[in-house]
């Protein structure tokens, strides 16, 4: 079977913030909460907002729109304004470098 | 049961709360001695104040916009943009923190055609309100400053159409609300309560654990589950023989009343009371299997005030301060504080907890119970942000929320009763409840200040 996925490497960022990363056509939100690292597709299932500005604390972000809160974990949205899951992707940490599995 | 005495002067046979906390070592602050009971009737609470749908409308109506009710603490909202919504039956607040770090709170609609602007229970972050409907914009301050398509609304500005601010202020690290905004300040409101409390420091507590969790039951009928130790027999020993705790009553002027009761002492009934040893284990097995050799009480010391010394050893070195200063009554005892309408607070070292009750806005018969343990801040970490709350429905058990330990099981039993008593409610041929008239007064006393905004 051929393995349509394929990695980045990004750096570790500080705790409860937020990075983008928008080169090569991606579009991923990297989060750190409570010093473990997320990735996220940088997409509100609200109102297709950008996720990026949105405060990341406790495991979730808020969206700087509305303020949609999102599980970094599952990617489920809390309250009542979003039904559909943020896309979310593994982040593999290993001697302090980070990396995304992406699917093609 | 006494012919002489007039109604409200009975008490339990043996020593009083006070007498009992008199014999510790450490000096009791000077409010747990006081004795302010008051007896206040002993006419039957009609079964209707629970069930009837008209009597839900009317405190919707008449009381809930009109008084201070809690609605999150300080560190909800540390920084500028963080919020909390507040909701009270249908009312429902959006409590934030502005640019220059002062709270506010603000009606939870957009003025354009009403939309809520969050969510029920939400809280999180956003650098301004934008209502989701057709992008309305308030700033933090809940000036109107974005309208789209502004020149099909001529009649529309910012004085005419920014957010409607309701009554906000603090106390103790907590953040009230008040939807009256002519209401009596919150010190007012609050009354002997910071007295009490001033040698607490509730303000430097955390969250450490929250749960919301449904209940079956009328929110009245819910806060009155905790307003009584006369239940702890049945409920929580299983009817066994001296469980009563020695407890002492109080109701104060307007909104406050409490009751406190001893852990760790003898049973004034037992004919046969244990030595202060077999106290120590008794309170020694609530450490858990870890917990280590019990202690041996010496002669001519009791068992409240070594366990106290331990407690007190313990959490301090948790949470690095020093509690040396507390005495065995503030240590040990369950010291619960009532705020009318809806608000409790344990200040003790032992016990954290915080409850606030909300009635289901859809039916009397259910309501919601949150439930805080806030713990003391360590002065030299931060402490961390308040955890994401535990949802609990009304078939959860609580033991299914972490942290909240061999109380999980305790908030079971008191749950328990509560499906039954809306049950009976219903069935009751008698038309109301009956109240003993001096264990019982809180309730009397929740349901005259009901009626006091019912009736004006």
């Amino acid at each position: 079977m051929r393995d349509v996925s394929r990695q980045i490497s990004v750096e570790p960022i500080e705790q409860e913030s937020c990075l983008l990363i928008d080169t090569d056509g991606l579009n991923i939100l990297l989060c750190n909460s409570g010093g473990i690292h997320y990735a996220i597709e940088n997409r509100c299932t609200h109102q297709d907002s950008p996720l990026a500005g949105g405060r990341v604390r406790n495991g979730f972000i808020s969206c700087p729109l509305h303020g949609v809160k999102f599980d970094l974990r599952t990617g489920e949205p809390r309250g009542d304004l979003a039904r559909q899951p943020v896309q979310t992707y593994p982040v593999a940490e290993d001697d302090g470098s980070l990396s995304i599995t992406l699917a093609e | 049961m006494s012919e002489k005495l007039a109604p409200g002067q009975a008490r339990a046979p043996g020593h009083t709360y006070q007498e009992a906390i008199l014999k510790d070592a450490s000096e009791p602050p000077a409010p747990f001695l006081e004795n302010s009971y008051e007896f206040l009737g002993d006419d039957d609470i009609p079964y209707t104040n629970y069930t009837s749908p008209e009597y839900a409308e009317a405190e919707m109506e008449k009381m809930w916009p009109r008084v201070w009710q809690m609605a999150c603490r300080q560190e909800h909202i540390p920084e500028p943009g963080d919020y909390q919504v507040y909701d009270i039956g249908h009312l429902s607040a959006i409590v934030t923190r502005t640019e220059s770090m002062q709270i506010k709170a603000y009606i939870n609609a957009c003025m354009h055609r009403g939309t809520a602007l969050k969510s029920p229970g939400d809280n999180g972050y956003c650098a301004s309100f934008r209502c989701p409907f057709h992008g309305w914009v308030y700033s933090l301050d809940g000036e109107l400053i974005e309208l789209p398509e502004d020149w099909d609304f001529p009649h529309v500005s910012r004085e005419s159409h920014s957010l409607r601010e309701i009554l906000v202020d603090t106390w103790g690290g907590f953040v009230f609300v008040n939807f009256d905004t002519g209401a009596e300040s919150l010190a007012d409101f609050l009354g002997v309560l910071p007295e009490h409390f001033k040698e607490f420091n509730i303000e430097d507590r955390y969250i450490e654990t929250q749960v919301c969790k449904r209940l079956p039951v009328n929110w009245k009928a819910a806060e009155e589950a905790f307003m009584e130790a006369y239940h702890v027999k049945e409920t929580h020993a299983g009817g066994r023989d001296f469980s009563e705790p020695v407890t002492t009553y109080d109701v104060y002027p307007k909104n406050v009343n409490r009751f406190i009761h001893t852990v760790g002492s003898v049973n004034p009934r037992m004919p046969v009371p244990p030595t202060e040893q077999e106290l120590m284990e008794a309170l020694w097995g609530r450490r858990g299997p870890d917990a280590g050799d019990c202690p041996q009480v010496p002669e001519g010391a009791t068992a409240r005030d070594i366990y106290a010394g331990v407690v007190k050893q313990k959490l301090g070195q948790q949470y690095g301060q020093d509690f040396s200063h507390y005495s065995t009554a503030q240590t040990l005892d369950s010291i619960e504080y009532f705020v009318f309408p809806n608000f409790f607070i344990f200040p003790g070292l032992s016990l954290p907890m915080a409850y606030r009750f909300r009635p289901d806005p859809n039916n009397p018969d259910f309501s919601y119970f949150d439930l805080y343990f806030l713990r003391p801040r360590h002065p030299d970490k931060a402490p961390p942000p308040p955890p994401e709350t535990v949802m609990l429905d009304v078939g959860d058990s609580y033991t299914k929320a972490e942290g909240l330990g061999f109380l999980g099981a305790v908030y079971d039993q008191d749950t328990d009763n509560m499906a039954a008593q809306t049950r009976g409610f219903k069935t009751c041929a008698k038309g109301g409840q009956t109240l003993g008239n001096y264990q019982e007064v809180r309730i009397r006393h929740l349901h005259q200040r009901i009626a006091d905004y019912l009736d004006a």
